[in-house]
C-alpha cells in the first residue's frame, strides 16, 4: 500500500447539507483534532433527536446512537436478532449519522484522487485512532479505542451501497474485536447450542447457500458472510449479522427464505439481501463453540464431507478475511492457523439438492467427538 | 545476498506443512510446499541462500547443484511477485545451518514451485486502501 498524502480538507460541521465551497480551511494537524471534527459534526446532526438501540455481542453490549430514525431503520434489522435489553454498560457506543436525513453537512473530507476506483479506501491510524473514508460511496468510520467510541457517516441513509445494511459498520466490528483479541472473520457459521461449524471461501463458494439452506433445519444460524472469532485454544464463534445475501438467481432455489428487504440487480452486480430474523427468529443465536471447519464446493451429487488438511481451509479464509478487512494485523494470520488447527477441518461437497446441505452438517456435528 | 519477507504488505503463516504467503498489495496470494517451506522459511528469517542451500544439501538428496539452481530460482520468484526484498546484510548474524544427523538418510528432493493464486486481486482492484503518513490525516501542504 503506497502512502500517500492527502492535501488540505474543507471544514466540516456546518449546518447546511453538502456544504459545497468551506471559507478558510483550517486542517487538522493531528488525527486526534480531525476526529473531534468528525465527533462535532455527530453532535450537530444529534439535534434532530437521538434513537437508540443495543445489542450483545461476544459477550458485550454495543450502543448503537443514531441522529434521527434513518440510519437505524437501514442498518439495525442486521442486529436486531441481538437486542439486548439487559442495561448494561455498553462497551462500545456507535454513533450514526447521514446528512440527507439530518440536514447537517458531511464531516470533515480529505480531497481525494477523482480517478481512484470507486472502493478506494482512505485509511489513517494514530493509536488510539483509525479512520477510513471511502469517498466513492461517501462512507466514513471513525474509532477511538481509549473512549471505546465509534462514528459512522454517510451521505444518504436510504442510498448505501446494498452491502452496508447486510453488514453494518463492519469496519468499526473489525477495529473494536481487533481491540479485544477477537477476530472478524469472512465466512458463515451454523450448529446447534452444543456446537457449530465454521464454512469459509471465497464469495460464490457456497457458503451462503449452506448457511441459509440450513433454516429449513434445526441448525441456528450465526451469520452466511462475516462472524467474529475468538482464537484457539478454545475457540468460539460469535455471531455479528442476521442477513443473509444471495444472487438473485440462486434465491429463488431456496423458497423458504423471507422476502428479500434489497432486491438485487445482477447486472450491476448486486446481491438480494434477506434478515433471518424476518423469518426465523427462532433460527438465530450469539454464537456457540467451534467444532469444525467446512470449505464448501458446488460438487457430487450428494453432500459428502471429506477430510482437508487445515492449509486447505487456511487457504480458503485467510486471504480473503485479510484482504477485506483493513488494516491486516501481523498476528492475525497465525491467529487464523491457531483456530484451524484446533478444530478439524474438511472439504464439503454440497451435492445437488440444498434441503440435503444441513442433514449433512447436523450428522457431521453429531459424530465428531465433544 | 540476504533478503526478508517484504512486510507490512505481505504476511505469511505455514500450516500443517504448507505455507500461505498473502500480497496485501496486489490481492494474489501462494503456497509453498515440501522444500519450499524451508526455503521460504530460511529465508524470511535472513538466512542468505547459500547457507540456505546447505541446509537443504544436508537433508535432501539430489543431483549436484539441483537445489542451488531451485533455490535460486524460488528466490527470483520471490523477489518477482515482490514478496520477499533486499534484507540488511550488516544485520544480525547468520543463522547457524545444522549438521545433518548421523545415520539418517536424507530424503528424495523435489523442486519447490510457487503456486500463485488471483482470484481475490478484484477486492485489491475495486477497493485499494491508501494509507496515509505518520504526519497526520489529512495534512496540510506547506502552502495551504
Amino acid at each position: 500500500m503506497a502512502g500517500r498524502m492527502l492535501p488540505r480538507a474543507p471544514e466540516g460541521g456546518s449546518a447546511t447539507p453538502h456544504a459545497a465551497a468551506a471559507p478558510a480551511p483550517q486542517a487538522p494537524a493531528s488525527l486526534r483534532r480531525w476526529v473531534e471534527g468528525i465527533e462535532g459534526t455527530f453532535d450537530l446532526a444529534a439535534g434532530v433527536g437521538l434513537a437508540t438501540r443495543r445489542l450483545r455481542l461476544a459477550g458485550e453490549v454495543v450502543q448503537l446512537r443514531a441522529a434521527g430514525p434513518a440510519m437505524l431503520e437501514q442498518l439495525w434489522p442486521a442486529f436486531a436478532h441481538l437486542e439486548d435489553a439487559s442495561g448494561a454498560e455498553p462497551a462500545l457506543t456507535v454513533n450514526l449519522w447521514d446528512s440527507e436525513s439530518s440536514g447537517v453537512a458531511h464531516p470533515p473530507l480529505p480531497r481525494t484522487d477523482a480517478n481512484e476506483p470507486r472502493g478506494a479506501v482512505y485509511y489513517a491510524a494514530e493509536p488510539p485512532l483509525q479512520v477510513a473514508y471511502q469517498p466513492g460511496h461517501s462512507l466514513m468510520s471513525a474509532f477511538d479505542a481509549e473512549s471505546a467510541s465509534a462514528w459512522f457517516w454517510c451521505a444518504s441513509a436510504a442510498n448505501l451501497p446494498f452491502w452496508e445494511p447486510a453488514a453494518p459498520i463492519r469496519q468499526i466490528m473489525h477495529w473494536w474485536l481487533t481491540d479485544r483479541g477477537l477476530m472478524l472473520l469472512h465466512g458463515a457459521a451454523v450448529g446447534t447450542p452444543a456446537g457449530g461449524v465454521l464454512l469459509v471461501g471465497r464469495g460464490g463458494s457456497g457458503k451462503s447457500t449452506c448457511a441459509l439452506a440450513s433454516l429449513a433445519s434445526d441448525l441456528l444460524f450465526a451469520g452466511d458472510d462475516y462472524v467474529a472469532a475468538r482464537p484457539a485454544p478454545d475457540p468460539w464463534v460469535y455471531s455479528l449479522y442476521s442477513s443473509g445475501k444471495l444472487e438473485p438467481d440462486h434465491a429463488r432455489l431456496l423458497p423458504h427464505l423471507p422476502r428479500p428487504r434489497f432486491h438485487g440487480d445482477e447486472a450491476a452486480d448486486e446481491k438480494s439481501v434477506f434478515y433471518v430474523q424476518d423469518r426465523f427468529p427462532g433460527h438465530t443465536c450469539e454464537g456457540f463453540a467451534l467444532r469444525a471447519v467446512l470449505v464448501p464446493r458446488v460438487a457430487g451429487a450428494k453432500p459428502r464431507v471429506l477430510p482437508l488438511e487445515p492449509g486447505g481451509a487456511f487457504r480458503a479464509l485467510a486471504p480473503s478475511t485479510l484482504l477485506q478487512l483493513h488494516p491486516a494485523r501481523p498476528e492475525a494470520m497465525a491467529e487464523m492457523a491457531r483456530l484451524l488447527q484446533s478444530v478439524p477441518t474438511f472439504a464439503f461437497e454440497v451435492g445437488g439438492d440444498i434441503y440435503e446441505i444441513p442433514k449433512a452438517i447436523e450428522r457431521l456435528l453429531n459424530e465428531l467427538p465433544t | 545476498m540476504r533478503y526478508r519477507a517484504n512486510a507490512p504488505q505481505v504476511m505469511a503463516e505455514t500450516i500443517g506443512g504448507e505455507t500461505i504467503i498473502v500480497n496485501l498489495a496486489t490481492g494474489h496470494y501462494f503456497n509453498l510446499q515440501g522444500s519450499g517451506v524451508e526455503i521460504w522459511e530460511g529465508i524470511a528469517q535472513g538466512e542468505s541462500v547459500p547457507a540456505v542451500v546447505a541446509r537443504l544439501e544436508a537433508l535432501y538428496d539430489a543431483p549436484a547443484g539441483e537445489i542451488e539452481a531451485s533455490a535460486t530460482q524460488l528466490v527470483d520468484d520471490l523477489l518477482d511477485e515482490e514478496l520477499i526484498v533486499a534484507g540488511d546484510a550488516n544485520g544480525s548474524a547468520e543463522p547457524v545451518t545444522p549438521a545433518p544427523q548421523p545415520g539418517r538418510a536424507r530424503r528424495p528432493f523435489a523442486r519447490p514451485s510457487l503456486a500463485k493464486f488471483t482470484d481475490m486481486q478484484d477486492i485489491i482492484l475495486l477497493d485499494p486502501v491508501h494509507e496515509v503518513d505518520t504526519r497526520g490525516w489529512p495534512h496540510a501542504p506547506a502552502s495551504a
